[in-house]
């Protein structure tokens, strides 16, 4: 039974890191209307910026972990108005392979820089703490602590601020939002800063959780779109549920199932739902 | 010169194969209008099974549990049926989804194919996969093997588009085009749309499982590593490359990928370092195109410009 927990436990921070990893993208897929199937190399591009600051150059992971998400919010913008922008008007779909180019163009420049094998940071050991017989590391504690920070200050953002209510109303209805005086072009650029910059955060959550190597970034897009499948277009609170699902739902399997499933278990789930229920979680519509 | 004659070769034979999967993916995406991210697991599907129909009993360190040894042919027509399996099992269930959302539930039952094979070792030996396919033996024709499979693929690729072309010149094709078109007005004059896509769905997939089948020949190997989501992206990158809607577009697309990539494979390279940077270069140029190509579409603007002149 402990045991159970212990795995339960262990998915609900698989899954707070899949809510990092997958609000970006859905915020993408809402405002900009598209599957942004390079967001996933987004993480690991701020992955290995921090890696190259804290192993590389010997800066402190705080101040590595910061220039990173920071770069890594400029390089989603860059990308997004040099690519994406001049052919949103081709449709979704054509957006979408392109999206592939672009993962293509990220991972193939970060495997010439760096090379393939396997890094880790340079910070101290994981400490293992115990309550009532569950194990969880200082690490594990902040990506969960973090994931809640960023769901909470994501929220005030949409709901309290003038920019955050433009990119809410552009994700309801594009057309609606600019007829009544939205600045859709400002708002799109402030969508990738945040998308981007979320994917920062995540990356440098990889990068404490886990070891990197350049081909980290294709098995996050699996679950990514795992979680965003599931939780579907509506708002980004169902990709909260949708994390947690997904993440407690591969962790827990290996209870039963051999750990070679773990990420097949992400995707029965998504399947299921889908067959279920074909609008995701949340169950609005795209008109 | 004979290095020459070698990569065209490879480029005739591979690039053949993969404009079997092109030509079919364009059946399902520029006429069906349906995102198939899941290519490769039918490809994957028919390999597998022309493998497991004529590979040997299991003996020794073997861990696969059926293995029928029967005569090539029946492996190949067995390629063709398991595919066709493979897209009833997955369409039947997925194909109500639209766009997006069916991109993405078929790139996760390849996905979860894959896993299959990497998983049961029961199917082809897990990650090791099954060595030493059985293969007709290509020396009755008095040529070389290569010649003998490149033609194979080339009257494969041959077949399949002429019988996509006559499918789609047919009262049937008009059907699926008429649904691409406009759904609406389709359904209105009593076409069954979702009887219509599924159709289509499944007969593109066959030839599918004979590539697969012809690609386990060819390297008398299959294992889940060689049937991963790259197929796929490669497929696709050929389609866009080619321009959809146009069957000689499609091949012209596949047959220019193969050679690029059989080009910067054939370079020497001095260190592993090297290599590994040339494989980078790759990717990168490889999304570059696709980028650009997306992006001015020079084919279907050429295409305009034809019917315009």
């Amino acid at each position: 039974m402990t045991l159970l927990a212990q795995y339960a436990l262990t998915g609900v921070v698989t899954g707070c890191f899949l809510i990092l990893a997958t609000i970006g993208f859905s915020l993408t897929r809402q405002v900009e209307g598209f599957l942004n199937i390079a967001h996933a190399e987004m993480l690991g591009v701020s992955a290995f910026i921090t890696w190259g600051l804290n192993a590389g150059a010997g800066w402190p992971i705080i101040p590595s972990a910061v220039v990173a998400i920071v770069a890594t919010a400029l390089i989603g913008l860059f990308i997004g108005r040099v690519v994406y922008d001049p052919i949103r008007k081709l449709g979704p779909a054509v957006v979408l392979i392109s999206s592939v180019g672009v993962a293509y163009v990220i991972a193939g420049l970060m495997h010439a820089i760096i090379g393939t094998g396997i890094r880790t940071l340079d910070i101290p050991l994981a400490t293992t703490y115990k309550f009532f017989g569950l194990r969880i590391t200082n690490y594990q504690m902040i990506v969960v602590g973090l994931a809640a920070l960023t769901g909470i200050s994501l929220a005030l953002f949409l709901n309290r601020t003038k920019t955050g209510l433009a990119i809410r109303a552009m994700s309801a209805n594009p057309e609606l939002a600019a007829s009544r005086g939205i600045d859709v072009r400002q708002t799109s650029r402030a969508t990738w800063l945040l998308s981007s910059g979320l994917a920062g955060l995540a990356g440098v959550m990889l990068a404490l959780i886990a070891t990197l190597s350049t081909d980290i970034a294709f098995h996050q897009i699996l679950q990514i779109l795992a979680v965003a499948i599931l939780a579907g277009l509506g708002s980004l609170y169902s990709v909260i549920v949708a994390g947690l699902i997904v993440g407690i739902a591969m962790d827990v399997s290996v209870f039963w199932i051999p750990a070679g499933y773990r990420p097949l278990i992400a995707f029965s789930v998504v399947i299921i739902a889908l067959l279920v229920r074909p609008e995701g979680l949340s169950m609005k519509r795209r008109s | 010169m004979n290095t020459v004659f070698q990569i065209g070769l490879t480029v005739l034979m591979f690039g053949s194969l993969f404009s079997v999967l092109t030509l079919s993916l364009n059946l399902q995406y520029a006429r069906g209008g349906m995102i198939n991210f899941g290519t490769v697991a039918y490809f994957a599907a028919g390999a597998y099974a022309y493998a497991i129909v004529t590979q040997e009993p299991p003996h020794g360190l073997d861990q696969y549990l059926v293995g029928l040894d029967m005569p090539w042919w029946v492996g190949f027509i067995a390629a063709g049926i398991a595919a066709m399996a493979f897209a009833i099992l997955t369409g039947w269930p997925t194909l109500r989804l639209r766009g997006e959302y069916l991109a993405l539930t078929t790139f996760a039952f390849a996905e979860m194919l894959n896993s299959l094979l990497v998983n049961e070792r029961g199917i082809g030996n897990g990650t090791v996969g099954l060595a030493n396919v059985e293969r007709p033996d290509a020396n009755i024709l008095g040529l070389s093997e290569n010649i003998v499979y490149a033609l194979a693929a080339f009257a494969l690729m041959l077949a399949t588009a002429y019988a996509f072309r006559r499918l789609l010149a047919s009262p049937y094709g008009r059907a699926v085009d008429a649904i691409r078109d406009d759904e609406v007005a389709a359904q209105a004059i009593g076409k069954d749309i979702a009887r219509l896509r599924f159709q289509v769905f499944v007969i593109s997939s066959i030839p599918i499982g004979f590539a697969g089948a012809l690609y386990a020949m060819i390297t008398t190997l299959v294992n889940p590593d060689l049937f991963s989501a790259e197929v796929t992206f490669f497929v696709w990158i050929a389609l866009v490359l080619g321009g959809e809607r146009t069957l000689l577009g499609v091949v012209i697309g596949t047959m220019a990928l193969v050679g690029f990539q059989e080009v910067i494979r054939a370079i020497p390279f001095e260190s592993v370092r090297a290599a590994e940077i040339a494989a980078s270069a790759e990717d990168i140029v490889t999304g570059i195109l696709f980028i650009v190509i997306l992006r001015w579409q020079p084919f279907s603007a050429l295409a305009r410009r034809r019917q315009a002149a």
